[in-house]
């Protein structure tokens, strides 16, 4: 039986977590976060909801969907509470609950974690050729979307910035081995 | 008196829950009984209030107790409190010992309650150990000199000075800059009441100034304190003034003569300039100019000379050199102000790469009639009035990035801004909070006001000050970005002027200041009263004390209460005419000292000195602090310090180790 409360849950579930508590609501987090117009709540607004034990509003939310991990929030805030972690751990609560409204948030982060998993880094080429084609395979044969999507490449190709060699990082049995441990964590039941 | 004979009573305090919460303090009492000599162990709700007291006085008389072990909280606390209870019974005070069982037991291990309890045992054996050892000392009586130390010459400075002096004693007061004055004579106007800060300090300034029972040493600093209470003595160095201030009139011909203009960082915030010769404002107390070395031409070049050449009365010269004033005085008063926290340390905020990012000091500026724009609120190229300003709140303060404390007068004067800005301009004002503090007197009445005069509040902490536009309405502007917590939108507010409420912080030298004078700095770098509460001005160190923001941050009303505080706390000494020091001293046996003198430089209080007749060394009673060094030192053992001497500490050492577990008499008691 689990008398933890849901934001005891995400306080444990996050390193640094405990400091959830002291936040002031001043709002530097959502007034300094590149994503929080189209948040439907800032951080400070999920903090609230937290405290307030809303469960169902913060996992149906698309605030931890629209985080960047940019951690301009978590730099600024002034209580130091880890606020791009607690993302990353309601993220998680919200997959494991199978509960969030952003489906193509969490098709997205898998073929990218694939390519981490497998080479030690994101190739930017091969995950816009694997979500598209898994999970988005109607934008293909939709010539505006299509065009766009060609000239946004071919920008970033100018820029050097789409590979289109995958490339492997040294060593990556260690961070394989960092990453099994990680998904060990994350399977203990603090997500369940 | 043979160790049969001695009488131990032990009593062990409840402290309501505070100990009792978490340690079984009639165990605590009743395993006592198994510690030698102990004839009478009691437990009691409170042992300070007057009943725990009694029970003290009551049971000396009836058990002819010989000595008395309390077992409550720190000695800072309540020591005073029980050993004088102990004399009231007819015993001497040094007679009595005190275990700390609250923040060494129950307050540190409030989950362990069978260890705390144990522990709190061990600490009452311990004491009782010692306290069979304590011998009977008398306390010393020194004179009090009348004459006080004030340091700082802020507005806490001042009233101080202004109380002892008129209470007929004299006052040094020292102050670093040129003038006494502090960051109140840089004010334009004073929340709530909007009076003019000048116009209400500088005739204190005046009085402080022309009091005969007050000595002005300005542009000075004190470099050593030694001594004790009643009996300090100071060493200030003034700093060579270059004009000599018997001759000069104050007529100001050297300063409008001087060809070097500086940007004047320290009165005008860096918005001003002074010539290398000046007078900080015009008000200054006193009215002589001084010569900044670091800029007047003469000492770059060895040319110029325009102000000794101008000077009607001959006052300047060029050679004067630092003098070391040495100062005899009974009390000090430590009033050494704040220093404004320095925005560039928030990147994010633009000042320093915005021109129109100010601080608030320097809006301070711009708004004083006297000040660089004779009062006009324009923008930094002297010209533009904005139509729109944003006031920033908590710049620095309530951060854990820089300072978690909350300045306490930034609310407050972020208002007065928001009205002047609204009195004298047509523009829109935007103040950005977390939370509005207005809590004395008259400030939420002004919060109302400026509610009504119509100026915005939005509700968030401001996360970056940009002059990237996304909108044509932008251009030009700076845009304050922030969340509006209370709408739970972010908000892009373009403005023409931001003004950060910067916060208050312990000045840069804080503690290296505290430690001439013997006094802590907590965590916040502010000066440590000696009670939060109920003794707010004093220090742990006799004889000095503290007032105004150098104790931590506080407006003017509060600054200037604690100035009064303090030199009531000063009378009340001088008026005692002699103190008692305590007799906790190192005393020398004569008959073994091999005169080596290792002490005598060991000495941190130079309270040893060297009797070359007898060939030892000998301690100054008055002096000695009880500090422990010099017995530690010799290396023929022939130091003792009165109530440490090395039976007593191991006895307290015994007590420590027995163990508690052990329910049987340790050594036999007599039982009543």
């Amino acid at each position: 039986m689990n008398t933890q409360t849901f934001f005891d849950r995400v306080v444990e579930a996050t390193p640094g977590g405990e400091r959830l508590s002291r936040c002031l609501q001043c709002g530097s987090c959502g007034g300094s976060c590149p994503s929080g117009a189209d948040m439907d709540h800032t951080p400070r607004g999920i903090f609230a909801l937290l405290d307030g034990g809303f469960e169902e509003d913060v996992l149906s939310s698309n605030t931890p969907w629209y985080c960047v991990s940019c951690y301009a929030c978590t730099t600024r805030c002034p209580q130091q509470i880890p606020i791009t972690d607690i993302m990353y751990t309601l993220k998680q609560m919200a997959i494991h609950r199978g509960h969030y409204e952003h489906p193509h948030a969490a098709k997205f982060s898998e073929p990218f974690i694939g390519f981490v998993e497998q080479r030690g880094r994101s190739f930017e080429a091969g995950l816009a050729t694997r979500y598209h084609l898994f999970h988005r395979p109607r934008d293909f044969f939709q010539p505006m979307q299509f065009f766009k999507m060609g000239m946004m490449g071919a920008n970033m190709m100018r820029h050097n910035r789409l590979p289109l060699r995958p490339k492997t990082i040294r060593e990556l049995d260690e961070l394989q081995a960092i990453l099994n441990e990680a998904k060990a964590i994350a399977d203990q039941e603090v997500y369940a | 008196m043979s160790e049969n004979e001695k009488r131990v009573g032990v009593y062990v305090c409840h402290c309501g829950h505070n100990i009792a919460g978490t340690v079984d303090v009639e165990h605590v009492a009743e395993w006592a009984y198994n510690l030698p000599n102990v004839i009478i162990s009691r437990d009691n709700k409170f042992m300070c209030a007057s009943t725990g007291q009694e029970q003290i006085e009551e049971d000396v008389k009836e058990f002819n107790l010989t000595h008395v072990v309390v077992a409550s909280c720190s000695p800072h606390m309540h020591e005073k409190t029980f050993r004088n209870a102990v004399e009231r019974s007819g015993l001497n005070p040094y007679l009595f010992e005190m275990a700390n069982i609250r923040e060494h037991a129950s307050w540190v291990h409030p989950d362990d309650q069978d260890g705390a309890t144990s522990k709190a045992k061990a600490l009452v054996s311990a004491a009782v150990h010692r306290v069979l050892h304590h011998e009977e000392l008398t306390p010393m009586q020194v004179e009090i000199r009348p004459e006080v130390l004030i340091v700082g010459g802020g507005v806490a400075g001042i009233q101080a000075a202004l109380e002892v002096a008129e209470a007929g004693h004299h006052v040094y007061l020292v102050e670093r800059e040129p003038s006494i004055g502090g960051h109140m004579a840089q004010l334009d106007k004073t929340f709530p009441t909007l009076d003019c800060s000048a116009c209400i300090l500088t005739p204190k300034m005046f009085d402080a100034g022309s009091h005969p029972n007050i000595t002005l040493l300005t542009y000075a600093e004190v470099e050593q304190v030694d001594g004790y209470v009643g009996n300090f003595t100071v060493r200030v160095r003034k700093k060579a003034k270059m004009v000599h201030e018997d001759l000069c009139t104050g007529c100001g011909t050297c300063w409008e003569k001087c060809p070097k203009k500086v940007i004047d960082t320290v009165f005008e915030s860096g918005l001003g300039y002074r010539k290398a010769i000046y007078r900080p404002f015009p008000q200054a107390v006193p009215k002589y100019p001084v010569i900044d070395v670091e800029t007047c031409i003469y000492y770059d070049t060895g040319k110029c000379r325009a102000c000794e050449k101008f000077c009607p009365t001959d006052a300047i010269d060029f050679e004067m050199q630092d003098e070391i004033v040495n100062l005899e005085v009974g009390n000090i008063i430590v009033a050494t102000g704040y220093d404004l926290f320095d925005p560039r340390r928030i990147p994010q905020y633009g000042y320093g790469r915005h021109e129109n990012v100010f601080t608030s000091m320097e809006f301070e500026r711009l708004v004083n009639a006297a000040g660089p724009s004779d009062g006009r609120v324009v923008l930094r190229d002297g010209e533009t009035t904005p139509q729109s300003v944003a006031i920033i709140h908590c710049v620095g303060s309530r951060d854990k990035n820089y300072n978690g404390h909350c300045s306490a007068i930034c609310c407050m004067y972020s208002l007065k801004f928001a009205h002047l800005v609204k009195e004298r301009t047509e523009a829109e004002v935007y103040n950005f909070y977390i939370d509005m503090r207005t809590i004395a007197k008259g400030y939420e009445e002004f919060y109302d006001r400026v509610l009504e005069e119509g100026a915005h509040f939005i509700r968030g902490k401001v996360s970056e000050i940009t002059d990237a536009t996304h909108a044509s309405e932008e251009e030009g502007k700076l845009v304050v970005v922030a969340e509006d917590t209370l709408i739970g939108k972010q908000r892009r507010v373009p403005v023409d002027m931001v003004i950060l409420a910067v916060a208050m912080e312990p000045r840069a030298d804080a503690e290296e200041v505290a430690h001439r004078f013997g006094i802590g700095c907590g965590d916040t770098g502010f000066f440590t009263e000696r009670h939060p509460k109920l003794d707010p001005v004093a220090t742990v160190t006799e004889g000095v004390y503290i007032a105004g923001a150098c104790q931590g941050p506080k407006d003017i009303p509060d600054a200037v209460a604690q100035g009064s505080a303090a030199a009531a706390r000063v009378l009340s000494v001088i008026s005692q005419r002699e103190v008692a020091l305590e007799p906790v001293r190192a005393t020398i046996d004569e008959e073994h000292c091999s005169g080596c003198r290792i002490c005598n430089t060991m000495c941190p209080y130079h309270a040893i000195d060297f009797i070359e007749a007898d060939s030892v060394s000998r301690v100054n009673p008055a002096l000695c602090k009880g500090c422990g060094t010099c017995v530690a030192a010799c290396p023929s053992q022939v130091i003792s310090g009165a109530h440490f001497t090395f039976d007593q500490l191991i006895a307290e050492i015994d007590g420590i180790m027995v163990d508690v577990n052990i329910d049987e008499p340790l050594v036999a008691a007599e039982m009543v």
